[in-house]
């Protein structure tokens, strides 16, 4: 028993270490954020400073880059609730049905995953260009979903995959319909896929670059690119760009923590661990 | 009922569910991946002189081109060493993670964050880390009797700080996955292979792999597929150098595309990149994908 | 009546619309200057009626991706854009932007003579090009050297630098002073010297630098055909020089960028180097550096052959296939206006007008003024060449093999001459 108790808490202290190790470069740039970028270049790192708000000031009163993040905020919340639902519903066909071409769809979908962004700047650009789209946040989205939707599919196959088919089967049985066995049955025990895939479709655009940059213009940045004005032709501003990295960080943290809520209630309602 | 009514009408239920995805992706797609193929059969400038067609000619001077050949020899080192190291540890952490303690949501959360953070930025704090006297890694390697020195300005040391970089910030990325496949295993399975006294690798070996290979065939294949196309983290820590040392092949297409401007020759570079990634998702997919028959 | 009165009406205000209406789109790049520009803007607007939408999108790779995407000889996104110089060839040989001579008279604010020396005729070469002026440069950025005065004015270093050398320690005049300073400071602990070793343009400025003092340039027009004019020799002894002066810099001399040499020189360790004006004030900011206020600012070092100061200007160009260029050119007038560039002058921004810089108020608020007024005279330029981008790569290529001791300096400007035949035969065809 005691050995048991021992061997418990030994786990659980590696995992803290764990953690720590992992978020140390995190932790050193919420550090810098609040250093002016004389300490953070040569003051010794782990010695004491007194920490300023400038960086942050700066940052906030940025309309830029504040702009920039509401529009992130807006496509990323789009992006992941077009895509986790479009996604969801195909990957529950691809894994329920069989019907001819269902791996020439599932494949494609897959290699539509693939295609570099770099190959389809140009053309998207010009497209939109074509039908004057450019600079518009409708624009983004659509880009956007392009390559999330898939991405959200192929997440999801393997955690629609294996939710037992005994459950479908017992609704059929009690006179459900497809739809309602999808909707109330499969969905939530699918929670702890759906919370994984959703964080990452929205880290997704969150961070995304390339696309953004082509397809917006003044009006519609995002914050990636607006964090690349700290880059400075030159030389980074750190403080600025370590500021400006935490609070882009806040809203993927914030998400994270709220999808654990769901995972955890997912599968009491599930009942899949019994 | 419903379903026969359907049926009835010739509209199979499973089209209610595929066709909105399938639908929106394709007409969204089609065409600029069609432009870009069509891109890839010019000698194509993107700014000023008139574009020649060449058929296969990009694709075939790829093969000419030793810059190419070694910025894909380069990148194909980062993957094969980065990607099997993210999944180790992102496994054993997920094994280890998972259990009741007091703060386990949070520290799963805070974990995660790396795989969250801007690229640019991770890039970015690296080489801080690294800079010579004052990065805090160089002052803690000092410590502990490593000379000081510029990492990244050893080409070999550069190149690892590009693996390290991605190991670091993706790991939690596997962690996830295996981790919500996890919670899929059915506890009994788990349970049961206690009573039998089946020891700690022996449940891995036989227990777990088996149910989560599916979730890590997906996890791997979208990592890889991923690692394929790593810049900017790169980029804002060592520019593809010193000299050459990690100059990958991603680092390669961004320069054709868009300091020299051979868009046509980018996008035949991008077109193989595709075929590459479409061959490895597959064969990884394949047997998740078909298994599911049963 | 009433509907001819309303026509009337509606005439009146298409014409005043069409008139004063005008909306113009600008693309620049994103730093510190733009951003005050972009705090100015409303001023011309309502001088001028014309609407503004600035862009501002980060330089480098982002931008010029942005223009070559957005700009063809038949359609264009934007009215004006800033290009950076060395692209200048590769825009104006795709007839892409307009000559500054078609360039339209502006209004409300004037346009800048070619030859009135307002802004130097040597920095109008920042968008020259096959004999032709291509658009306007807009910022004074070129090598402005800095030497630490702490170092400089040390009694003891004095002392025993004239003992050792024979002459007095003071801000390098030449080469042969640049190296004996350097090893003397580095035989102190200290480094004499900070390189910029980066894969990336900042060497291929140095390298010009380097080859233009030593009296080589890299290449040039010789009956309408490019050639490469690198002098073997030259070459060769400018890459041996730059070496030793990597022996008297700090670690990582190997690799170093911009936040390496910054941070090394404004912890008060380098005693000389070249620097970006735009770079200048990260060294005079009392919150971000130890030698703030105590930098003495000259021309870079005579060479064997010359001085040289590289210059890296952005240029305004007007598509060719915008349809407004006269709101345009106006803006870009407005820009580099006495009162704009005063303005932008005194928040500490390279200006590019020699009487803004010459003006005794604002040299004595930022030294370095002066100094980037007089390094105009030496200002040159980066090979001017249409495909620039791979020229420059394969020069940083080999010119950092050549310095860092991965080859030989022989091997190294050989390799360089070789790669730039092949680039030139592919290009003249």
């Amino acid at each position: 028993m005691k050995k048991k108790t021992i061997i418990r808490y030994i786990l659980i202290v590696a995992i803290f270490v764990i953690t720590i190790l992992e978020i140390a470069p995190i932790i050193l740039i919420i550090l810098n954020s609040f250093k002016t970028d004389k300490e953070i270049w040569f003051g010794n790192p782990f010695s004491f400073f007194i920490p300023t708000l400038n960086s942050y000031h700066n940052v906030i009163s940025s309309t830029t880059f504040t702009h920039g993040l509401l529009i992130s905020l807006i496509v990323g919340v789009l992006v992941t609730i077009i895509s986790v639902m479009l996604g969801a519903l195909a990957a529950y066909g691809l894994t329920r049905f069989k019907f001819r071409g269902r791996n020439v769809i599932a494949y494609s979908m897959l290699s539509s995953r693939m295609i570099p962004q770099l190959a389809l700047m140009v053309p998207f650009y010009m497209l939109f260009r074509t039908f004057g789209m450019l600079d518009m946040t409708p624009s983004l989205v659509i880009a956007y979903i392009s390559f999330n939707i898939p991405y959200a599919i192929w997440m999801l196959l393997p955690f629609f995959a294996s939710v037992p088919k005994s459950f479908e089967e017992a609704a059929t049985i009690d006179g459900a319909s497809r739809n309602q066995i999808f909707w109330r049955i499969v969905l939530p025990l699918a929670v702890p896929g759906l919370s994984v895939a959703s964080i990452f479709v929205f880290i997704n655009s969150w961070n995304e670059f390339l696309y953004a940059l082509i397809l917006t213009g003044s009006k519609d940045q995002t914050a990636p690119i607006a964090i690349m004005g700290y880059l400075g032709e030159y030389t980074p501003k750190w403080g600025e760009i370590s500021a400006a990295g935490m609070i882009m960080l806040i809203p993927a943290f914030i998400i994270a923590l709220f999808m654990q809520k769901y995972v955890i209630e997912g599968l009491s309602i599930g009942g899949v661990k019994g | 009922m419903d379903e026969n009514k359907r049926r009835r009408r010739g509209f199979p239920p499973s089209l209610y569910f595929i066709l909105p995805a399938t639908l929106t992706v394709g007409i969204i797609v089609a065409f600029p991946l069609f432009y870009a193929f069509f891109m890839s059969l010019f000698n194509w400038p993107l700014v000023g002189a008139q574009r020649t067609f060449i058929g296969l000619g990009n694709y075939l001077s790829m093969f000419e081109d030793n810059e190419f050949i070694n910025s894909v020899l380069r990148q194909v080192g980062v993957v094969v060493i980065a990607v099997p190291i993210e999944l180790i540890i992102g496994f054993f952490v997920a094994i280890l993670f998972d259990r009741k303690f007091p703060g386990s949501k949070i520290l799963r959360s805070l974990v995660l964050l790396p795989a969250f953070v801007l690229p640019v930025l991770s890039g970015l704090t690296w080489r801080l880390m690294l800079a010579p006297q004052y990065g805090p890694l160089t002052y803690l390697m000092q410590i502990m009797g490593f000379p000081n020195q510029a990492w990244l300005a050893n080409p070999q040391l550069a190149y690892a700080t590009v693996i390290i970089q991605d190991v670091w910030r993706m790991w939690p990325f596997m962690f996830a996955f295996i981790y919500g496949g996890l919670m899929n295993v059915p506890k009994e399975l788990i349970e049961a292979a206690k009573i039998d006294g089946s020891g700690f690798w022996n449940t891995i070996l036989k227990i777990l792999l088996p149910v989560l290979e599916p979730t890590i065939a997906i996890a791997v294949m979208f990592r890889i597929v991923d690692i394929l196309r790593i810049f900017p983290e790169v980029y804002v820590m060592t520019g593809g150098g010193p000299g050459d040392a990690t100059m990958l092949f991603s680092l390669y297409i961004q320069e054709q595309a868009f300091s020299f401007f051979n868009i046509g020759y980018a996008s035949a570079m991008s077109m193989l990149l595709l075929a590459v990634s479409i061959v490895i998702a597959i064969f990884l997919a394949k047997n998740v994908f078909e298994a599911n028959e049963s | 009546m009433r509907k001819f009165l309303l026509l009337v009406v509606i005439l009146a205000v298409a014409t005043f619309g069409i008139a004063f209406g005008t909306t113009i789109h600008v693309l620049v790049w994103d730093d510190v200057m733009s951003q005050a520009v972009q705090t100015l803007i409303p001023q011309f607007e309502q001088t001028t009626g014309i609407n503004v939408v600035f862009e501002r999108v980060p330089s480098g790779n982002p931008i010029l991706t942005k223009e070559a995407v957005g700009v063809t000889p038949t359609q264009s996104s934007y009215d004006l854009i800033a290009l950076d110089e060395p692209f200048v060839p590769k825009f104006a040989s795709a007839g892409l932007i307009l000559n500054y001579n078609d360039w339209p008279e502006g209004n409300v604010y004037k346009k800048i003579d070619l030859n009135s020396g307002v802004i130097l005729p040597t920095v109008f070469d920042a968008a020259k090009f096959a004999g032709n002026i291509w658009g306007m440069p807009i910022n004074g950025n070129l090598y402005v050297w800095m030497t630490n005065e702490l170092m400089l004015d040390n009694p003891t270093y004095q002392k025993e630098f004239k003992a050792q050398y024979g002459y007095d320690l003071q801000v390098p005049q030449n080469f042969t002073q640049l190296l004996d300073m350097a090893k003397f400071f580095h035989d102190k602990g200290l480094y004499g010297f900070a390189p910029f070793t980066l894969r990336a343009e900042g060497s291929t400025c140095e390298a010009v630098w380097m080859f233009s003092s030593f009296g080589t340039g890299i290449i040039g027009l010789e009956n309408g055909k490019y050639v490469v004019t690198l002098n073997k020799e030259d070459a060769i002894k400018a890459m041996q020089y730059y070496s030793q002066l990597l022996q008297y810099s700090p670690p990582g001399a190997n690799s170093m960028g911009h936040p390496e040499r910054i941070a090394a020189f404004s912890s008060g360790k380098v005693f000389t180097m070249f620097q970006w004006p735009a770079l200048i004030p990260n060294s005079e900011n009392p919150n971000d550096s130890m030698v703030a206020g105590k930098i003495a600012f000259s021309v870079p070092p005579a060479g064997p052959a010359a001085t040289a100061s590289v210059r890296g200007c952005w240029v305004l160009a007007i598509p060719s296939a915008s349809q407004n260029k006269a709101a345009a050119a106006e803006f870009a007038y407005w820009w580099a206006s006495k009162d704009v560039q005063q303005k932008l002058a005194s928040m500490g921004m390279a200006s590019v007008r020699e009487d803004v810089l010459m003006n005794p108020d604002l040299i004595a608020k930022y030294p370095w003024y002066k100094a980037m007024a007089e390094s105009m005279k030496y200002a040159v330029s980066r090979p001017r060449f249409v495909d620039y981008a791979e020229l420059s790569s394969i020069v940083q290529k080999y010119w950092l093999a050549g310095v860092t001791g991965t080859m030989k300096p022989e091997d190294a400007v050989n390799g360089m001459i070789q790669e730039i035949n092949n680039l030139l035969k592919t290009y003249n065809g």
